[in-house]
């Protein structure tokens, strides 16, 4: 029997805390539509968490209620000391869409959050901060350029700039990449790596894209299927940082994760229950009767669900 | 956003095609050149001119000429087409006013338009000259008068040989009339003879009792029916040689306009004459100064109290005419251009007044929906009120601040003064700002606010949801998202607004004048109507044509500036 939930290293200091969150939609009739149930998870500081899942099963809803910019219906967050209660500074998002405003250019885009999150600092303490994460996204060049006039690719270099002159605890990822080609795509990720070597941030990001949770995370957590969806397993994932990412995806244990969140996300899924927790070196973890079980409870839920 | 990103790489996908040819030399300074004027033209909104520039520059010339000829010429040749009906239909249509006048007598208008302006400024710097510039120009006004004055003689003259020569033309084209005339008269005459006779006989007839009353009776209905029947006879005769009488030859119209032409320029070279012999500022000085010594030595050789008192009386009030005479200044007559200034001036202030109250309440309305629920009702029903109503409205609520004497309301006051504080220039003095003008304002203001406040509220509450949440994230606090993304982002929307208010405030100034005798183009189509002289129906079609011109010009500065803001489509960007 492998290993299941690791014991929480004492020394390393616990950056986020979600519990038994919930998120309820009201419906017309009083059945509230439960789309995520019982979520747990704690993150460490520094570390990189991807959550992964089939589209639809409240990754994003998750994420978004960490940010603050989605109700919590019951359960909490706690990030740092605090509950969290609405959104804030110490938790910026990167979005889909790089959402910059098209009236400024990147270099006002990004000091429109700097300019409220140090209220204190000088001018030119703003203007270093600013110049230091646009030329950190490698836009030192294009600081005085409008978004109209830079490739999706530096739209959204200018977005995680936004989003880390602001010096979060906790940077938010929602599908960041989702709209780049694959080329632009491996650029950005190779950004936002550094960037958290760098800075030392805690960091969640959603994707559909199973090389880009393994190749980023330190651990995958794999959503079940919603409605109702919590954490279904979370996988360990064992590289070294800094990360080379020829390296990464010439290592076989690169193939073995990726089998698994695929083995999961295809047969797994669906099915509720406690959390599993997949660490380096068992990985797969199933012994053929547990597999056989699994492939059981899973047809015996498909016909319930029918 | 994810839209306009893609339309704009569409758009940047044709563009590079279309200019593969060029681009070898796209850094040449004759292409910054040429894309610097396509990029203006566009901006502007004069597309057609895009064509021709090509051209110029020489690319394409095929497709050009070919554009050239589908979006330009065949165009130029719509509109002549219409004027040209124009011209043939318009003067055969006669109406109460004459004919309807044709694009060559509207043309003429204009230019009299235009010389009468340039008369009214001659007097107004003719009463100024001062010193040896007066005399220079008195003895240049004179010269101008004789050559005038023997060319008006020629003229009249000539004029009337013509005449003479038309009327000998008109009477015999009148002479069959006047003969049918006159046998016609004849025969009325004979017959009403001839009724007269049966009448008296019949009534004797009556009177024997070898005839009935009625008889009698149906004889008077004969008689008076065969009356009305030989004057309407007499009317279609006459009518005819009123016709021919009111349509004199052309020539002798012709000679006659040369000749009134010149006689008014010479009645103008008198009045100017006049102006700079008697009534001219430094003219009347002069004379006020020499009453006044002539008083002062009177004074001083003055010995009788009641005497002395009197002088120095009439002393002191020439003195004050003195200082008044430094600051007077010839009224400037209501010419068109001075009334379109006037016209421009009352819709800026009126649109103004829109923009200043829409935003405001349309950021307001589209920010809370409460405020928009409170306004809906409002707007609901004071947006499809008449602007004639709203006219009368204002004229006695606003009106009510300016009693009881409104030249001496400080605005007017001030409005109106020659100079600010005694030296600073005051600009809108031209204007002569009255009640009148404020109250045409007010409506155009109260017409013109809709459209924008409903665009800005809408602009306003379609702010894309992505860039709120950014707001939240960065914590922007209400002034910072209103400043930062509120506004901007509306802002397109709030100046398509403006450009409907603009164009609805132009359109409604023009009746609130008529209405408002405020002084305007409203009120020169108003007076023209009124006083229905031969020129006037051409001024009112000169009129008409004024106010469409500086329609269009209105709504493309407007269309201008709304490119100028707006971030997705347009060139600029700040």
């Amino acid at each position: 029997m492998s290993t299941l939930t690791a014991l929480p290293d004492l020394k390393t200091k616990r950056s986020v805390e979600i519990s038994h969150l919930i998120k309820e939609y009201p419906n017309p009739y009083g059945e509230d539509f439960r789309v995520v149930e019982d979520f747990n998870l704690n993150i460490q500081e520094g570390e990189f968490i991807s959550l992964i899942g089939h589209s639809g099963c409240g990754k994003s809803t998750v994420l978004t209620m960490l940010a603050g910019l989605n109700e919590i219906s019951d359960g909490g967050i706690i990030v740092g000391d605090k509950e969290i209660d609405g959104p804030g500074p110490d938790r910026s998002v990167v979005f889909q869409a790089p959402c910059l405003m098209p009236w400024l250019n990147s270099f006002q885009n990004v000091m429109l959050g700097v300019k409220n999150v140090y209220p204190h600092a000088t001018k030119a303490e703003r203007r270093q901060i600013v110049e230091h994460s646009l030329s950190v996204v490698g836009l030192a060049d294009a600081m005085k350029k409008f978004p109209k006039e830079m490739s999706g690719g530096m739209q959204q270099r200018v977005g995680i700039a936004r989003a880390i002159a602001l010096q979060p605890k906790v940077l938010l990822l929602d599908e960041p990449f989702g709209r780049l080609d694959s080329l632009t795509r491996m650029e950005l990720q190779d950004v936002i790596i550094d960037i958290l070597a760098r800075e030392k941030m805690t960091a969640m990001i959603v994707t559909h894209d199973v090389d880009e949770a393994v190749f980023m995370a330190d651990r995958c957590v794999m959503m079940s299927n919603g409605p109702k969806a919590g954490v279904g397993e979370i996988l360990e994932i064992g590289f070294d940082r800094p990360r080379n990412r020829e390296e990464v995806y010439q290592d076989p244990k690169f193939f073995e994760y990726r089998e698994h969140l695929l083995a999961f996300l295809e047969q797994r899924a669906h099915i509720k229950g406690s959390t599993r927790t997949f660490s380096d070196g068992d990985f797969m973890g199933f012994t053929e009767k547990e597999g056989a079980d699994l492939e059981a409870a899973a047809a015996q839920e498909a016909t319930s669900v029918a | 956003m994810e839209r306009h990103v893609h339309s704009a790489a569409v758009q940047s996908s044709f563009g590079r095609l279309e200019h593969q040819p060029g681009n070898t030399m796209a850094d040449l300074p004759k292409d910054k050149i040429k894309y610097g004027l396509l990029k203006f033209i566009d901006l502007s909104g004069f597309k057609v001119f895009d064509p021709p520039i090509r051209l110029i520059f020489g690319e394409d010339p095929q497709k050009q000429i070919r554009d050239i000829a589908k979006f330009m010429l065949l165009p130029i040749l719509f509109v002549g087409m219409c004027i040209w009906m124009w011209h043939i239909i318009g003067p055969n249509h006669k109406t109460k006013s004459g004919a309807v006048p044709g694009p060559w007598t509207v043309w003429n208008a204009y230019g009299e338009s235009a010389r009468f302006d340039e008369r009214e400024q001659e007097k107004m710097e003719d009463f100024a000259l001062e010193g040896a510039e007066r005399i220079e120009r008195i003895s240049l006004v004179k010269k101008q008068l004789d050559e005038f004055e023997s060319e008006a003689k020629k003229l009249q003259k000539i004029s009337q040989e013509t005449e003479e020569k038309g009327n000998e033309e008109q009477e015999k084209r009148l002479a069959p009339f006047k003969a049918q005339m006159e046998s016609l008269t004849a025969k009325i005459k004979t017959a009403k003879a001839e009724r007269k006779a049966a009448q008296v006989a019949l009534a004797e007839k009556v009177t024997l009792g070898e005839a009935k009353p009625e008889e009698m009776i149906a004889l008077f209905a004969k008689h008076s029916e065969a009356n009305t029947a030989d004057s309407e006879a007499k009317a279609l005769i006459k009518a005819e040689m009123d016709e021919i009488r009111s349509d004199p030859p052309q020539e002798v119209q012709k000679a006659k306009l040369a000749a009134n032409k010149v006689a008014d320029e010479v009645q103008h070279f008198k009045k100017r004459l006049d102006i700079l012999e008697n009534s001219n500022k430094e003219v009347s000085k002069e004379k006020i100064l020499t009453t006044i010594a002539e008083k002062k030595t009177e004074l001083a050789a003055a010995t009788d109290p009641k005497e002395i008192a009197k002088l120095s009386k009439s002393i002191a009030i020439a003195e004050s005419n003195l200082a008044k005479a430094d600051e007077k200044k010839l009224a400037p007559s209501a010419t068109i251009f001075w009334q379109t200034k006037r016209s421009l001036a009352t819709v800026f202030v009126g649109f103004m007044l829109a923009a200043l109250i829409a935003i405001p309440v349309g950021i307001m309305c589209g920010l809370n929906k409460i405020v928009m629920a409170c306004l809906t009702p409002i707007i609901s029903i004071f947006r499809p009120v008449s602007p004639v109503v709203w006219l009368l409205i204002f004229q006695i609520i606003v009106g009510a601040f300016f009693l009881p004497d409104p030249a001496k309301h400080p605005l007017f006051v001030t409005l109106n003064n020659e100079y600010w504080f005694g030296w600073i220039k005051n600009p809108f003095a031209f204007l002569g700002t009255n009640p009148a003008m404020v109250f045409s304002a007010c409506t155009v203001a109260m017409c013109a606010l809709w459209p924008a406040l409903v665009n800005t509220a809408l602009g306003v509450s379609a702010i894309d949801k992505d860039h709120m949440n950014v707001a939240r994230v960065l914590k922007l606090g209400f002034w910072q998202r209103l400043f930062k993304i509120v506004i901007p982002s509306s802002l397109p929307l709030v100046f398509a607004g403006l450009r409907i208010s603009l164009g609805v405030g132009w359109m409604v100034l023009i009746a609130a004048e008529a209405l408002s005798s405020s002084d305007g183009l409203g009120k020169f189509v108003w007076d023209e109507y009124q006083n229905g002289s031969s020129r006037s129906f051409a001024n009112i079609i000169l009129a008409c044509f004024i106010v469409g011109i500086i329609g269009f010009f209105l709504d493309r500065i407007m269309i201008v500036l709304q490119k100028l803001v707006s971030f997705d489509d347009g060139s600029a960007t700040a």
